[in-house]
């Protein structure tokens, strides 16, 4: 039986000049989801605005949103289910696309999933593309209902968050951070953009980054490259690429050891720092309750943390407890930060001992430390200074460090989720008014440590799973502080899973958008992998370089075509934080299909049914978007995802709300309450400044791995932050003279809007979209020209080729491209050849990975050479 | 005004509410000796099970450990090992209903009564990028 009905999406027949409508609904240009009008006339799109009633960029849309219109209008996007005809796969082979039918396409795909489901579904891989943020839902059942663990987001993760939403979740219960830009009067970037690019929330926070600058907050950016947040700072500090972390643990002990300046009442009530540590790095605990003890000043005896006022627990001194000696957790922070003098850092991170020392000042002194502000009639602590990261400083073999020592700064201060600080997105929901639905809240898990009330899957950061030999291809069960994993495709793949006894192989895959030959790293690497998968079916908009490794392609239909139920949810991702309102838009179609394209979700259910496991997903749409009775789908039924839609949305918001309601309306909001955004003193839960639990899951790691012949280097798990350099630092080869690192182009998102030709235009008339960024001194010196074609080789002998920008904004040591260009699918003419790969220069191996949080290395150090010198 | 963090909270007029306690597993007839209950297993437990649909009955005062225990006799050890980690905890992205609600607690009790309970588990996908 086919559920889907095209005659669903017809326009009702108009006569010229009737249908002229403006359609509440969401972006998918990238995955900010900011919300939209679409204002069709005569059943053409003709415009995309900003919807000024939704939260959710409040009437404002980037260059790209308002540009969401030649891609859904682009000739190039499928139509119709391809079939390759040519069997053998390889990124030099035509596939030899020929088109067949909705009936033959689903029949093949059905045989090929009821065969290996019946063998073992585990050999079943899906993949999403991040962009689209309403394909997580359905692409999540539907891995849940086959059966298979395996899924992955490609380069997602990988690059961008495995280490900011681990150390966003774990100390701000977030997927991500931002400065709370009504109240913040110092921000400190690392590598992050937040307010003046692209991501999460991307339209709502530039609006209040604008407005924050206006009102004068003072805004210091540091990033190798004079970047689009840096552009509107008030100063640029430039770093050696991947050194994040030495600055910021010199910032630290300039605090602590220096100025002698941090937040102890903070420190006491809200984090370990009062818990007392043996010799052997681990808390020291309670024998009946086995909770950490502190120190009671009032008593003068060691006592559970549980028992103490936190004002008379101590943080520093050396203390006695059953004749071991033990030192509170920040005590030993203060002693571990001493070796990380200014002078120190300066020598890792090229930034001078005398910056350093006066932005710890700077930093410090703003905090106004002690003192509370009234918002809205509550009193509450006031920290207006926040230190935020993102995918520049994490990326990198050094990860989690390098975000957890820039995290630091904000908690030694006390600047964590109060008025003025480091904000995480919406951490905190008491729900919508009328049904409570949409509540959560931290809470307190072992060791009274804190645990996310929202997060966007289950592999919860904090408390880590107990590592274990693995079941996944992606090892995540046994490297169980990483999250998006490199080793579905990288180059020791094979020799990992031999390692690790995974008794399988991965044989099919289930591909929505990601187009993973670009957006993870060398295209040799993830090319080998593909190929050895017997089947793959993908979703698409057009034919793109992963696509061509498929065996039937099926044309999807684009957000301008299609519903999702929670464009903005869960609210720890994109929607805006700081105060204002909660705000639940949906996504639905302003248009009809073209040709024979059908949304994606309906053929996943289709699918299901098909294979006979349609009941399987029911249960899973069940328990992803948590249905509750009456509002539950029932075994044996086939649904429409439209009728899904509107299941969430009556579970939700009541029976009078459902998708009817919402398709007038848009969305749904209200207000949100000064201790819901300002949550952190009302919530009884504390966050690590030393990680006592890394340590143990290390060990862990170590006797599963090291016996199977894989290192775990112990430096990787230390309870508190060090520098550890990456591979590039450690290159001591002639004339390998610069970092190359990529950077996120404000009018590119990922490598999906390459194809778009008014954002072509425009990269076009940027100077350094299309070209590789270098210092102009260090170019002169060189006797490079400006423009000159260059080729650009890696210590490995990978090498790119591209045209050189001069410009005085970037590091001297720093070589700087713009993602992830350089596409070569005659599938997307308009993105042809425009551009570097930059990827193409990555390494894919355990050794470039983050042994900790498998986060992949993305810097990599290079030499330049005229391309005319090499052949 | 300088004021300790936690004095911000105690001198405060608002708070975060507590969670509302959960809703009764079941709410009907108290009086049978014995619970009986409908387990109906999902996506990779219902593959890797060679029964997917499953009935038994447990004593009174019987609580949601003793159904992933019986379970566990039934199926193997395989079961205990997706659904409960070393420690003996549910593994997070192990969803568990009764009755259509969800469950957390594997210390929750079922109530007797005189139809079955109804019991889905289901295993999500654990991680997610981006």
């Amino acid at each position: 039986m086919n559920v889907f009905d095209p005659q669903r999406f017809k326009l009702p027949p108009a006569e010229a000049g009737e249908d002229d409508v403006w359609v509440p609904s969401s972006c998918a240009l990238c995955y900010g989801t900011c919300s939209i009008l679409a204002h069709r006339v005569d059943g053409v799109v003709v415009k995309i605005e900003g919807n000024p009633e939704s939260a959710v960029g409040k009437g404002r849309l980037c260059g790209k949103g308002v540009s969401g219109i030649m891609t859904h209008y682009d000739p190039n996007r499928l139509r119709y289910p391809l079939r390759r005809t040519n069997h053998k796969k390889g990124l030099h082979e035509d596939p030899g696309w020929k088109r067949i039918g909705w009936d033959e396409a689903l029949g093949e795909i059905t045989a090929v999933l009821r065969k290996v489901r019946a063998d073992d579904p585990r050999k079943l891989v899906v993949q999403r593309t991040t962009t689209v943020t309403s394909s997580r839902v359905p692409l999540h059942a539907f891995a849940t209902a086959f059966g298979t663990p395996n899924f992955s987001v490609s380069g997602g993760g990988q690059h961008c968050g495995n280490g900011a939403h681990l150390i966003s979740g774990i100390m701000h219960a977030s997927w991500s951070v931002v400065p709370d830009f009504e109240y913040c009067n110092y921000a400190i970037y690392f590598g992050a953009s937040k307010g003046h690019a692209a991501g999460h929330a991307s339209c709502s926070n530039m609006g209040k980054a604008a407005d924050a600058r206006v009102r004068g907050m003072k805004m210091v950016v540091v990033d190798p490259l004079c970047n689009f947040a840096a552009a509107k700072a008030t100063e640029w500090v430039p770093l050696r690429v991947g050194t994040d972390a030495a600055l910021a643990l010199g910032m630290c002990n300039v605090m602590v050891n220096e100025l002698g300046i941090y937040d102890g009442p903070y420190l006491q009530a809200k984090t370990n720092a009062p818990y007392l540590i043996g010799p052997d790095q681990l808390y020291v605990r309670d024998t009946q309750s086995h909770a950490p003890l502190v120190w009671d000043l009032r008593t003068r005896s060691a006592r559970p943390y549980t028992d103490v006022a936190a004002a008379d627990m101590a943080l520093e001194g050396r203390f006695t407890v059953n004749g071991t000696p033990c030192f509170p957790a920040f005590h030993r922070l203060r002693e571990h930060l001493q070796k990380f003098t200014p002078e120190w850092a300066e020598k890792i991170s090229s930034v001078s001992a005398a910056t350093i020392r006066r932005l710890a000042r700077e930093f410090a002194t703003e905090a106004r430390i002690g003192s509370t502000i009234v918002v809205e009639g509550v009193t509450l602590p006031y920290r207006p200074v926040a230190a935020i990261a993102f995918r520049g400083a994490q990326g990198h073999r050094n990860s989690v460090y390098n975000f957890l020592a820039v995290d630091l700064l904000n908690h030694l201060v006390g600047a964590a989720d109060v008025v003025g600080s480091c904000l995480g997105f919406n951490p905190t929901c008491q729900g919508h008014p009328d049904t409570g639905k949409v509540r959560y809240i931290p809470s307190a898990g072992p060791d009274g440590l804190m645990v996310t009330g929202s997060w966007m899957g289950y592999h919860y950061p904090y408390q880590p799973q107990e590592p274990r030999l693995p079941q996944n291809l992606g090892l995540q069960d046994l490297f169980v502080i990483g999250m998006t994993s490199p080793f579905l495709d990288s180059t020791d793949r094979e020799d990992m899973w031999k390692k690790f006894e995974v008794p399988y192989r991965p044989e099919v895959m289930v591909n929505f958008g990601a187009n993973l030959v670009m957006s993870i790293a060398n295209r040799d690497a993830v090319a080998a992998s593909l190929e050895k998968y017997k089947f793959i079916v993908s979703f698409d908009l057009f034919l793109n370089e992963t696509s061509n490794f498929a065996d039937i392609v099926l044309p999807d239909c684009d957000y301008l075509q299609s519903f999702d139920s929670r464009s903005n949810f869960p609210f720890i991702f994109s929607l805006p934080g700081g105060l204002g309102e909660w705000c639940w838009p949906i996504k639905q179609p302003a248009l009809p299909p073209d040709g024979e394209q059908r949304p994606h979700a309906d053929v996943l259910l289709e699918i299901a049914d098909r294979v006979g496991f349609g009941a399987d997903l029911n249960a899973a749409y069940n328990a992803w978007l948590d249905l509750q009775p009456p509002y539950r789908l029932a075994g044996g039924t086939r649904y429409t995802y439209e009728q899904i839609c509107d299941a969430e949305l009556q579970n939700n918001f009541g029976s009078q709300h459902g998708l009817d309601w919402f398709k007038q309306h848009g969305l749904i909001k209200w207000k949100k309450k000064p201790e819901e955004v300002y949550w952190r003193p009302f919530v009884d839960v504390r966050v690590p400044i030393y990680w006592e639990f890394l340590r143990p899951i290390g060990d862990k790691i170590a006797a599963i791995a090291e016996p199977r012949g894989c290192k775990i280097p112990p430096e990787y798990y230390q309870p508190l932050p060090d520098f550890l350099p990456c591979r590039s630092h450690c290159c001591d080869k002639p004339g390998f003279d610069f970092y190359g690192f990529y950077y996120r182009d404000i009018v590119h998102t990922n490598s999906f809007t390459m194809e778009n030709p008014w954002l072509d235009e425009v990269a076009r008339l940027d100077p350094f979209s299309y070209t590789i960024a270098i210092n102009a001194g260090e170019a002169r010196k060189r006797k490079f020209a400006d423009g000159q074609p260059v080729w650009v080789e890696s210590e490995t002998g990978r090498r790119v080729r591209g045209r050189l920008k001069f410009t005085e904004g970037i590091h001297p040591e720093g070589l700087g491209f713009a993602a992830m260009c350089g596409h070569w699918s005659d599938g997307m003419p308009v993105a042809k050849g425009k551009g570097v790969f930059y990827n193409d220069l990555l390494e894919l191996d355990w050794e470039h990975v983050s042994p900790t949080n498998i986060n992949l290395d993305l810097c990599v150090k290079v030499r330049v050479m005229p391309a005319e010198s090499v052949s | 005004m300088s004021v300790r963090w936690d004095a911000v909270v105690k001198y405060g007029a608002v708070g975060i509410r507590k969670d509302p306690p959960p809703p009764p597993l079941s709410a009907q007839d108290c009086r049978a000796a014995v619970i009986q209950v409908h387990v109906q297993l999902f996506g990779a437990l219902a593959a890797a099970s060679p029964e997917r649909s499953i009935r038994f009955e447990l004593p009174a005062g019987a609580v949601i450990a003793d159904v992933l225990a019986a379970l566990g006799e039934r199926l193997g050890e395989a079961f205990s090992e997706r659904v409960l980690d070393l420690t003996g905890a549910k593994h997070r992205h192990c969803r568990l209903f009764v009755d259509g609600y969800p469950v957390e607690q594997l210390r929750a009790p079922l109530d007797a009564r005189s139809g079955p309970t109804q019991v889905e588990i289901i295993l999500l996908i654990a991680p997610e990028g981006g």
